[in-house]
Formats: C-alpha cells, structure tokens, sequence
C-alpha cells in the first residue's frame, strides 16, 4: 500500500467518510466530523501508521489533507503518486 | 491532585460549622446514616435553594443529582460527598450523568465539583462484592486510560502511575482502601480524558438495560470486563502501554494480571452482539476517539473474535 492509500484508508476510518466523500483537497472546514477529537485521531493514527509524532502545535495547525502531507513531507516521508 | 475537593475527616461533620445542614442518602445506607447528626431529607425535591450544606452518601446516580441540584438551584450551598461506593469517582468530578425521560443528559462544568468529601470507611461492608469488583474495573479504566489518555501532560501521567501502582495491590473486593484512589483516579482522569472502554460503556449500557431490565448491566460492569480486552488492544496497536509503564516503573505484569482477574468471559459473551450492532456509535463516541490507540471499523474483529485472549 502506498503512503497515499494508508492516508486515505486512515481518514475514511477516522472521519467516518463514505470513500466517495474523499479527495486529498478536502479541507477541515469542509467536513463535520472533523472536530477536535477527530485532531486527536488523527495525531494518534499519523503516529501509529507513519510513525510521526504531531507536536499540538502541528496537529492544531491543520486545515486539511494537504497540511498533513506536507508536514509529514518535511520529516522525509513521500507522498509521490 | 488538580480539582479534588478537600478532603475532610468524617468525624470533622461539625454541625456549628456546617449551619443549616440536610443530609440525602441512597436507600441502602439510610440506617447507617442516622449516626450523622443532621436532619435528612428523603429526596432531592424536598431540598430548599439557600441551604447553607448538603451532604449526599450515595453512589454516582445520587450524587450527580446532588451536584446538579446544587448547580442548578442552590449554588452557594456547600456540597460534602461520602461516596458508599467507588468507582464512578463522582464525589470529586466535574461531570454530572443524568438520566431524564430514559435519555443521558451530561453535564460539565468545574462548579459541579462537591466542595469537600468524606470516605467512611465502613459503607465498604454493606457493597455486595461481585459489585464492588464491577466499581474496582471503573476505577482501573479511569487510571489507565486517563494515564494513556493523547490529552494528559506528563505531570498528570506521574500522578496516575503512583494511583496505579496503588491499584495493583488492592484485592479486588469491598475493600474500604478502595475509595480514595477511585476519588483521585476519577480527578485526574477528568484532566486528559477517557478512551474506549468507556466508549463502550457508554454506547452499551443503555441498550443491554433495555434488551435484559433483569441482568443489572451498568456502566462499571462494563468498564469491568472491557478494560482487559481494551487494554490489550492498546498494547498490540502501538508501544505507547509499554513505553510509559516502563518510564513510570509500572508493574506490567501484575496490572494486567489484575485486568484479566476482572474480566468474566460469560459476562463479555453476553455483549457482543449488541457490540457488533453498536460498533458505528461506538466509533463515534467521544471518549473512543480520544483512546491512546486508534480504533477502527477494523478493531471491531478484535473484540468480537477474542483476539485478546
């Protein structure tokens, strides 16, 4: 699987997304299941699937896919297709 | 510990101090009660706004009545807490559960908080002990998955490890010890947050009351029987478990030796029916989706195929 599929099986899961429901532009705003909790999650999923720990600064600082990719970009892990 | 009432000696209930005083009780300890010095009164409706204090002995139910009472109606009222049982941690939480009409309304706010509590050390003899192992396993899963909690700060984390180092040599029964680490797990825990076992707990109980009203199921039998599974869901997902019971010096092995103690297979067969039906709600719960280990529509194999055992 790549690092673009575990992502995007690791938000479907989260955020409780129907597949169709999923591009890697959606922002945060754009989805009512992504709350605060759903900031934890994601924190604890990143780390558990990408082994990277989100500061709470980073995690808070999210606002969509894209942020997550990129930060996770900056610590040498590839989201190339 | 952050947010705990003071904690006062039952012999210090001074009437001269307290002034006008009531005093509410859960019906199983009304004959112990007449001990206490003050008026009582029968139920939460015969209470007056602008009494002076209330002292409430009762479990969670009662006491979250109480506190919301307080809250609500009297607020300069000076609430003392004698829990007759441990587990819900009530008498030193911010959170009110309340039962109305057959829904769960809850309530937080730190107001909610008694201003003191009391432990009387003998209302441990009148708790059935198959119950008081049920209030032992909420006790477990407020200090663990608060300890584990994605929410708690180190300091806190500390402060659980020393609770639960306290826990492990606790027997798991009606034993008066039982009471203040319960009050200070639940404190503490109310600082980070909870995680799947109360998901569970929340998102079953109500269901498995309806389907069996006879069967007694509550929110502590089920902390009691999860809290096991849960935490080895923990420990397989990711090290989190590991690494922090080892900086804390924690005993890995005699906690869950303690866990599995609490779990009854016969107990967890009869939930997971209801388990698999619920499973979309439990992802959704709140305490769920602040557990130490992500919980998938995947993990719901985990329980339902006793991958733990």
């Amino acid at each position: 699987m790549t690092n673009r599929e575990k992502l995007r099986e690791l938000l479907l899961d989260i955020l409780l997304l129907d597949p169709s429901e999923f591009h890697f532009d959606l922002k945060r705003d754009e989805v009512e299941t992504w709350d605060s909790m759903s900031v934890v999650a994601i924190a604890v999923g990143v780390d558990e699937d990408f082994g990277y720990h989100f500061s709470p600064e980073e995690a808070m600082a999210i606002t969509g896919v894209a942020d997550i990719m990129s930060t996770l970009e900056s610590k040498g892990i590839s989201f190339a297709e | 510990m952050p947010n705990d009432p003071a904690i006062r000696p039952l012999d210090g209930l001074d009437p001269q101090r307290l002034g006008e005083t009531r005093l509410l009780a859960t019906r199983s300890v009304r004959d112990r009660i007449a001990a206490l010095p003050f008026a009582t009164a029968r139920d939460i409706d015969e209470l007056a706004a602008g009494l002076e204090t209330l002292i409430v002995v009762g479990g969670g139910k009662l006491m979250d009545e109480a506190k919301y009472w307080r809250f609500t109606k009297s607020p300069d009222t000076r609430l003392i807490a004698i829990p007759s049982i441990w587990g819900s941690g009530a008498e030193s939480s911010p959170v009110a559960v309340l039962n109305r009409n057959g829904e769960k309304r809850i309530h937080i706010d730190d107001r909610l908080v008694p201003n003191e509590r009391c432990v009387w050390p003998e209302l441990a003899e009148s708790i059935p002990v198959p119950r008081a192992r049920d209030a032992c396993g909420d006790t477990w899963s407020h200090a663990l998955e608060g300890f584990l909690s994605p929410l708690a700060s180190a300091q806190l984390r500390s402060q659980l490890a020393v609770i639960i180092r306290e826990l492990t040599g606790l027997p798991l029964t009606n034993d008066p010890a039982w009471f203040e680490p319960s009050a200070q797990a639940c404190a503490a825990q109310a600082q980070s947050s909870v995680g799947l076992v109360h998901g569970i707990a929340h998102t079953l109980e109500g269901p498995l009351r309806k389907a069996q009203p006879e069967a007694g199921w509550g929110h502590a039998r089920l902390c009691a029987n999860f809290i096991w599974p849960v935490m080895e869901f923990n420990r397989n997902r990711n090290d989190k478990w590991t690494d922090l019971a080892d900086r804390h010096e924690l005993d890995e092995a005699a906690v869950f030796e303690r866990l599995r103690d609490l779990h009854d297979p016969s107990v967890y067969d009869q939930t997971l029916k209801t388990l698999d039906a619920m499973w979309p709600d439990i992802l959704r719960d709140v305490c769920t989706r602040t557990n130490s280990a992500l919980v998938r529509e995947s993990t719901r194999s985990w329980f339902l195929d006793r991958s733990f055992e």
